[in-house]
């Protein structure tokens, strides 16, 4: 019984062995390189750990404490107090009704915002990396170069647009927006990584009498598992930290979480509550890293399957 | 009479609606305020229209993120709001450019509302000449708020001074019982606002309006008064250690507050700060103009008014502006923001210290400028704040070279 080559094992040969390949591994020695690579790492990590810190415990503290300065020293005594105001009572322009109003225009911006970009790029990616689609080429450069155009610059245009179409000052018109400004980006993402896919499959698919769309559903989508999440993870967090295209398209309805947000924190004439604005940033913040939390190590998993390396 | 004359409409209005029961009409009105003193000033509003029968459909913006972008986003897009608060004299032209301006002096004139504004307000609510904007507070660009008891502590009495060489002079006597005489905060803003109020107080009206004007005469620069502003600039920049290094004006009021130091000279929104740390206009803390100044500069919040709207909705706007412009409505507004009311003939008994003191040196209609932002060139404006802010910050500067920069600026931006 001979060893296995790296190659039989990556393509997942089975072989009986008798005992358990041995790589010798040295010995972990602290030298001085580490110990600097450690100090390294500990230097970066305090870099976003200290702001983070005093942001949360700001958060729990009481104004009268805030006031005497001390950004560093722990909350004196520990009070929910602005966390509550920041989510229930929080006003956003004359409707103190918290954050949570913007919390859940969010969400109902999110899903919308997340079926319509993934399904046209998806089906995009797909025609442009599979199918025979005349002039895909210079369509490439072009979803290419749309990829680095200014939002600010097409803005007023759009707004024109939307309102044609009806959907301006509406979920639906935010929902419109976001899809066909990540359209370029997400597109490639999904191309390249479709073109990963063999050739014979499809053309076995296509013999086994195949529709486009037959193939896409049966074929293609189960396939595209690993590079959802990925877009997922990208698309949650762009729309539900964007601030402009809420603002702008959401009209009087439909202003996201990060409007309420700005309001609560932006005065330039007023009194400022630094714990309710910590919560309130707080706030913000937590979906999206409960999302990377949840599914960070898939992650990481479809980007090494081939997504955005290539 | 005015109030008589308001009255008697807003009784007439609420006749008719109460016998047609069809004149309610929604208004979506667009603003920037969050803070919980501009809701409750905004409030007085809402009620005051309520009882009109219209009803209030809110939009909030906040401020400096390019709201006045947004205002005129919304236009674009077909859904303009039908009241808005906004300053800037661009968007008003832009707007009547498209058809959707709501001229307004034969309104004011025809409710008596002009009279009883103080001049620079109604300079402020006018373009070109007529008046589109519906005046709802006031604010004082550069007032001297002092702690009382820290005054009492060190023996001084800031109501005895009537010159900056008074002022000056007790700073010894301050710093030698322990406190910083005066609290300023190094950024540019603070910087920018303190200069045009300085320019204002120790120059005087006619050299502030050839400078911070809409039309700039650089002769002004070589004013020997303004060389004396300059000159008072750096005395306060003498005053900002290390502590003041970009410090927030808020946290500039706190070190007044909290009686590290006498007295901040800054727009009189500070005393939203004082009213939060439950102190008392008159009793904790004193207000006052720059002592021995010549003019305030006075900033002033408007509301605009959507033209080219049915008939019945433009009844509703105006019945909005009676709203704002009513004596006792603006006494009522300003005691919950902390302003000042825009009408000298605003009820006494609803006025606090401050805004009573405010509003007797508003009563001299030569004793007040308005805020650049009215009417300076913006860039004309950004370039004199960089020229102040480096003064500020550099001890090495002259006066000469200041005035050399801002020479050189004009010729580059409006020469």
């Amino acid at each position: 019984m001979s060893e296995l080559t790296v190659a039989q094992r990556a393509a997942g040969a089975e072989i009986a062995i008798d005992r358990a390949p041995y790589f010798p591994r040295r010995k972990k020695m602290i030298t001085g390189r580490s110990i600097a690579v450690l100090v390294f790492l500990s230097i970066c990590a305090l870099f976003f750990a200290v702001p983070l810190y005093v942001v949360v415990v700001t958060s729990f503290k009481t104004m009268a404490q805030i006031r005497e300065g001390a950004i560093f020293a722990p909350p004196s005594m520990w009070t929910l107090e602005a966390w509550d105001y920041a989510w229930n009572q929080a006003c956003s322009g004359i409707n103190c009704n918290g954050l949570k109003v913007g919390f859940w225009n969010s969400v109902a911006i999110l899903f919308p915002s997340l079926v319509l970009s993934i399904a046209l790029s998806m089906v995009t990616g797909y025609a442009l990396a599979l199918w025979n689609v005349r002039w895909a080429g210079p369509f490439l450069f072009l979803l290419f170069i749309c990829a680095f155009v200014p939002f600010q610059i097409i803005m007023f245009p759009l707004i024109s647009m939307t309102s044609t179409l009806k959907v301006y000052g509406s979920i639906w018109g935010v929902a419109l927006v976001h899809s066909v400004l990540s359209m370029p980006v997400l597109t490639l993402i999904f191309r390249n990584y479709y073109k990963d896919v063999p050739q014979e499959i499809l053309s076995a698919a296509i013999m086994d009498s195949g529709s486009f769309w037959r193939i896409f559903f049966e074929i293609i989508v189960p396939m595209s598992g690993n590079i959802l999440i990925v877009i997922l993870i990208l698309q949650i967090t762009s729309v539900w930290n964007d601030y402009l295209i809420g603002v702008t398209f959401g009209g009087f309805n439909a202003q996201p979480m990060t409007v309420n947000l700005a309001n609560l924190i932006t005065i330039s004439t007023g009194t400022v509550a630094y714990n309710q604005n910590m919560a309130a940033a707080l706030l913000t913040a937590i979906p999206p890293l409960v999302i990377y939390f949840l599914v960070g190590k898939l992650f990481v998993q479809g980007i090494t399957a081939g997504a955005i390396k290539g | 009479m005015s109030r008589k004359l308001l009255t008697g409409l807003a009784a007439g209005l609420m006749l008719g609606t109460a016998s047609t029961g069809a004149m309610a009409t929604d208004l979506v009105i667009y603003h920037s305020w969050s803070a919980p003193p501009e809701v409750a000033a905004l409030n007085v509003l809402r009620a005051g229209l309520e009882e009109k029968g219209h009803s209030w459909t809110d939009i909030a913006i906040p401020h400096d993120t390019g709201s006045n972008v947004n205002l005129m986003s919304l236009v674009t897009g077909g859904q303009p709001p039908n009241v808005f608060m906004e300053s800037n004299p661009g968007v008003y032209r832009d707007l009547a450019g498209m058809g959707l301006g709501l001229p307004l002096t034969q309104w004011f004139e025809e409710n008596n509302v002009v009279e009883n504004l103080p001049t620079s307000v109604a300079a402020a609510i006018s373009v070109d000449g007529e008046i589109v904007k519906v005046p709802t507070a006031l604010h004082i660009d550069g007032m001297v708020y002092y702690n009382m008891e820290v005054a009492e502590a060190a023996g001084v009495d800031p109501t005895a001074w009537t010159s900056f060489e008074d002022m000056f002079a007790d700073f010894e006597t301050i710093r030698a019982a322990g406190y910083d005489p005066v609290a300023v905060g190094s950024q540019p803003f603070q910087v920018g606002y303190l200069m045009h109020a300085l320019t204002a107080a120790v120059a005087g009206p006619d050299v502030y309006s050839a400078i911070y004007g809409s039309e700039v005469d650089p002769a002004a620069l070589d004013d020997p008064a303004f060389r004396q502003t300059l000159e008072t600039l750096r005395l306060f920049a003498n005053e900002a250690g290390p502590a003041a290094q970009n410090r927030p004006w808020n946290e500039t009021t706190n070190e007044v507050i909290s009686g590290r130091a006498l007295m901040q000279v800054h727009g009189d929104w500070m005393k939203g700060e004082w009213l939060a740390a439950d102190k008392v206009p008159g009793t904790d803390f004193g207000c006052m103009q720059i002592p021995g100044g010549k003019a305030v500069v006075v900033t002033v919040d408007a509301w605009g008014l959507l033209g080219g709207v049915p008939e019945d909705v433009q009844q509703a706007e105006l019945d909005f502006a009676s709203v704002v412009v009513d004596p006792e409505v603006q006494g009522a507004f300003a005691a919950e923001k902390g302003s000042t009311p825009v009408r000298l003939d605003a009820p006494a008994d609803s006025l606090d210290a401050c805004s009573q003191e405010v509003l007797e040196i508003l009563g001299d209609p030569a004793h007040q400028v308005q805020n650049p932002h009215n009417t300076a060139d913006a860039d004309w404006q950004d370039s004199i704040w960089d020229v102040v802010f480096n003064f500020w910050s550099d001890p090495n500067m002259t006066v000469d070279d200041a005035i050399a920069q801002m020479k050189e600026n004009y010729d580059t931006i409006l020469g």
